[in-house]
Formats: C-alpha cells, sequence, structure tokens
C-alpha cells in the first residue's frame, strides 16, 4: 500500500534521514521504533508532504506521492496524528471533528456518521465536545487528534508518538482504540518509544537509529531480538 | 445630554470604520503571524479608487465601492502571491520589512499617480437627518448600517461555512491545517482577498466625511494596531470591540477633554492596556 524508497532528507546541511525502506501492507499495524530524533516523525513528515525528500520515492497504492502538496496527500487517503497534535485550540471538539472532515466537506451525511463513530470511540469527547481543544488534558487531546484523523476516512493512519505524556493507564485504551480501528479495516503507521505497548499490537516493525534503520522484522523476530529488549522494552 | 448623545452617535460612526479595517489586519495576522503595515496602504487605495471611479468614470457610489473592493481585494492577493508567499519560511523580520516596503512603494505610487493634493470625495448621501433633536448626515448613518451588516455578514462566513472556517484553522494552526487537507496556499490568498476589500470599504465609507490623500493610511493604520492589540492580536471579536471603543473614547475625549488631544487617547490606551493585560481584553485562554 505505502512504500518509502530510498527515501533521504536534508535539512540544510543536516541529513535527517538516510538511506529509508519502509513497506507496509493493507491492513497492518506497522511500528516505527527509534528514540527521539532517530528520523520517525521526519519520515512522517515525508509521507504528509511537509517536507520534500531530497532523494527516493514514496509510493502510496502503486502512485508516486512525491510531487503532491500536502492537501492532496489528505486526499489521496494518508493521513497524520502529529506528534505536537496540531489542534485548533480555540475551536471546540466539535469544531475540530469538523474540520478533520474537510476534505469531505459537501457530504452532510458522511459527516455526521463518522462524528458518531468517533463519539463512540471515544465518549469523553462526546461529553466535551462544547469545550475549546486547549482546554482538554493531554489524554483527550490525543484522542481528538485520532477521532480528528478518522473524520478524513483516510486509508491509511499514521500515528506519531500517541503515548508520549501519558499515564499509562491511558496508554493502554489508546492502543486498545488504536487496535479497533485497525481491526476496522484502517492501515496504520505507528511511531513509538513505547516498544512494549506498541508491539502488542504491531505485526511489524522498524528500529531507526540516528536517521538509519538499523533493524526491521517481525514482532516476534523483534521481541526476541536482545539489542532490542535491552534498549526499548528494558528487558 | 444632547451632546453626549451625538457623541456617542460619532464614536459609533469612526468606530465602525477602525473596527472594518482592524477586522482585515487582525485576519491577516493569523495568516502572517506579523502585523501587516501594508495594510494602511491598501486602505489609501481603497480611496482613490473609489475617488476615480467616481470622478472620472462617473460611476455610481456604491458601484464604485465594488469595484475598489473587488481591486484593492486583488491588489491584497497580489501582495500575498509575490511578496509573503515567497518570504513564508524567512524570519518573521523579512515579512515586517517587506510590508514596509509594500507601503512605501504604495503610498508613492499614490503620489504619482494622484499627486499629494487632498481630495474631497463627492457622495451622494449628503443630505442631513434629524431625529430626537439629534443631526446628523445620511452620510454617517450609512458608515455605521454597512459596517455592521459587512461584520454580520463575514461572521457569518467564518463560523457557518467551512471556508470561513478554514481561516480560522489556520490562523490557529498552519500545519494542522495543512494535516486535515486544507490548502494552505489558497486560504492565505482569500484572507488577504477579504483583508483588502475590508481595507477598501472602510476608507470608501470614511472619505466624504474625511480626505483623500497619500498619508489618509498613516493615522488609521497606526489606531488599527492599538485596536488590535487593545482587542487580541488575531481575535475577531477583540477587533471589533476595539474598534468601537476606541471610537467612543475618541469622541468623547475630543469633547470633554480636548480635540486637539483626541488622536492621543488611543495611544494613551495602548500604554494602559500594555502595562496591565498585555495579551489583550478578549483572548480566550487553551493552549494546546
Amino acid at each position: 500500500m505505502l512504500r518509502l524508497q530510498d527515501v533521504s532528507i536534508k535539512y540544510g546541511e543536516f541529513t535527517a534521514i538516510s538511506n529509508v525502506n519502509i513497506e507496509v501492507k493493507s491492513g497492518e499495524i506497522i511500528v516505527l521504533l527509534g528514540a527521539n530524533g532517530a528520523g520517525k516523525s521526519t519520515s512522517f513528515r515525508a509521507i504528509s508532504g511537509l517536507s520534500k525528500p531530497h532523494q527516493g520515492d514514496i509510493l502510496f497504492q502503486g502512485r508516486s506521492i512525491l510531487k503532491l502538496s500536502a492537501d492532496k496527500i489528505v486526499q489521496a487517503g494518508i493521513v497524520q496524528c502529529s506528534e505536537g497534535r496540531n489542534l485548533f485550540s480555540a475551536m471546540s471538539v466539535q469544531e475540530n471533528l469538523q474540520m478533520g472532515a474537510y476534505i469531505h466537506r459537501r457530504k452532510k451525511q458522511q459527516i455526521k456518521q463518522s462524528m458518531e463513530h468517533v463519539y463512540e470511540l471515544f465518549p469523553i469527547l462526546h461529553e466535551k465536545r462544547h469545550d475549546a481543544a486547549g482546554s482538554l488534558s493531554g489524554g483527550q487531546q490525543q484522542m481528538l487528534a485520532i477521532g480528528r484523523a478518522l473524520m478524513s476516512k483516510p486509508k491509511l493512519m499514521m500515528l506519531d508518538e500517541p503515548s508520549v505524556g501519558l499515564a499509562p493507564l491511558i496508554v493502554e485504551q489508546m492502543f486498545a482504540v488504536i487496535q479497533q480501528i485497525n481491526q476496522e479495516g484502517m492501515t496504520i503507521l505507528l511511531a513509538e518509544q513505547n516498544a512494549n505497548a506498541a508491539l502488542k499490537i504491531a505485526s511489524k516493525g522498524y528500529v531507526f537509529e540516528s536517521g538509519s534503520i538499523v533493524t526491521e522484522g517481525t514482532r516476534e523476530q523483534l521481541l526476541a531480538n536482545d539489542r532490542i529488549r535491552k534498549a526499548y522494552i528494558g528487558a | 445630554m444632547d451632546i453626549l448623545i451625538q457623541q456617542l452617535f460619532n464614536g459609533l460612526t469612526i468606530g465602525s470604520v477602525y473596527s472594518l479595517v482592524a477586522l482585515g489586519l487582525t485576519l491577516v495576522y493569523g495568516i502572517l503571524h506579523i502585523p501587516n503595515f501594508a495594510h494602511g496602504a491598501l486602505y489609501m487605495m481603497g480611496g482613490y479608487m473609489t475617488f476615480t471611479m467616481m470622478t472620472k468614470f462617473g460611476f455610481h457610489y456604491w458601484l464604485a465601492i465594488l469595484i475598489a473592493v473587488v481591486a484593492v481585494g486583488l491588489l491584497g492577493v497580489l501582495m500575498e502571491r509575490f511578496v509573503f508567499h515567497p518570504l513564508r519560511n524567512a524570519p518573521p523580520l523579512h515579512d515586517k520589512i517587506a510590508a514596509i516596503g509594500i507601503l512605501l512603494f504604495l503610498e508613492s505610487f499614490a503620489q504619482l499617480v494622484w499627486g499629494g493634493d487632498y481630495l474631497t470625495m463627492p457622495t451622494p448621501y449628503n443630505q442631513v437627518v434629524s431625529i430626537f433633536g439629534l443631526t446628523f448626515t445620511m452620510q454617517r448613518l450609512l458608515i455605521i448600517i454597512a459596517a455592521i451588516v459587512i461584520m454580520i455578514a463575514l461572521n457569518l462566513f467564518l463560523k457557518k461555512t467551512f471556508t470561513g472556517a478554514t481561516i480560522i484553522a489556520m490562523s490557529q494552526n498552519r500545519e494542522g491545517a495543512n494535516l486535515v487537507g486544507i490548502n494552505t496556499t489558497k486560504v492565505a490568498m482569500l484572507t488577504f482577498l477579504i483583508s483588502g476589500g475590508l481595507a477598501a470599504l472602510a476608507s470608501s465609507l470614511a472619505s466624504p466625511i474625511n480626505l483623500v490623500f497619500p498619508g489618509m493610511g498613516h493615522l488609521v493604520i497606526l489606531k488599527a494596531f492599538v485596536i488590535i492589540i487593545l482587542g487580541g492580536m488575531g481575535s475577531i471579536p477583540g477587533a471589533i470591540l476595539g474598534g468601537y471603543i476606541l471610537g467612543f473614547s475618541e469622541s468623547l475625549g475630543a469633547t470633554y477633554i480636548s480635540n486637539d488631544y483626541k488622536d492621543i487617547i488611543a495611544f494613551i490606551l495602548l500604554v494602559l492596556i500594555l502595562t496591565i493585560k498585555p495579551t489583550g481584553l478578549f483572548v480566550k485562554g487553551g493552549h494546546t
């Protein structure tokens, strides 16, 4: 479904990622593991069209999306919950969700259904639907970010560190919902430092270190890899 | 008592003009995140456009305004395309310098085309109306009504339509807007179009009671800055209420303090607000 081929990105003279190869198949949950600054978010920015690679190609459903602008990539069916969440903080929860459905703005009925679906996944958002997004707690903001992404009815959803800064119990809930969304048919690409939680739901993973992929493998292979266990699971 | 009511009415008139100018400034602030110093030049261009359409081409006042609104709106779009868009990744200082450059360019342009004379704009609404012992010209009444109608329309557009909401969304989080599939380039152009249109409308309405000249935008734009600082940078209700607060303070100050100090009131307000509540009066809390 999505393939990154030898993608490299430079910020000025600094090479943020080099020769990254990732393949995501339809219906999978794939995780990118790695420390801060290892290149996970940069890869996501490249896929979303926010940073342009100077080398390599990105294919989505067999077609190169390198030349597409960020808004066209959303229309093609790739949406990202970025790490900073990027909510519209002074808008209400409901308005944020509505903006999430921007590319479907003429389909009133569909927007209504998607919104009900989001409220089913995250009942707390329904309760707070008239509150400003900026007034929500960190966990609720993350839920809203995921909900807003769902509103565009993507084929592929990228989640950049959805667990960052959240209490363990909330993280567990968050991953349960991510798994549920995946079971409903959504392909998911996840970036995480929390390998423990991520590998529970992912089928395959890539490990980033200073801008390159150093290891890749199925969940079982990664869990069996001593180095990965030491570095990212702590056991 | 009569004087008070008369002055409140005057305050409403000037406040309406200020609010329209400040609205355009605050909208563009949301996109650029810098104050657009060239906004005063757009205001001035609006005055000249309407004046020329009426005197040279003999168009009716409203038709002339319409042409000026569209033309100055497009001028705003050109500014976005050729100046601010190429600078979108540059440090904010570059935007500011560019904005001042545009201001100087447009002012010299006006000087070249229309000369430096003070011009009087004709208006078909010179009649004097008298209600409840108050006398005022139709033009002043018109300014208030037109401004309020436009503000309501703009508010409906921003609140009730998806296109309008994209402007607000982009001002709150540009990258977030990009990530939900909004074409931020188009939104920026639209914002500049509206902003230029509002400036042209404001000057076309106000010119018959003031004068048209190359420097007519100076004081207005300085006051508009005071207004958006007063109301909170980027806040739309803040720009409207701030405009009226300044309008009332000025007209009452002119009567009860001194007409000579009328223009200083804005800047006293500025000092006060920066001392007491620097974030502005109408900024909502909440940060991500």
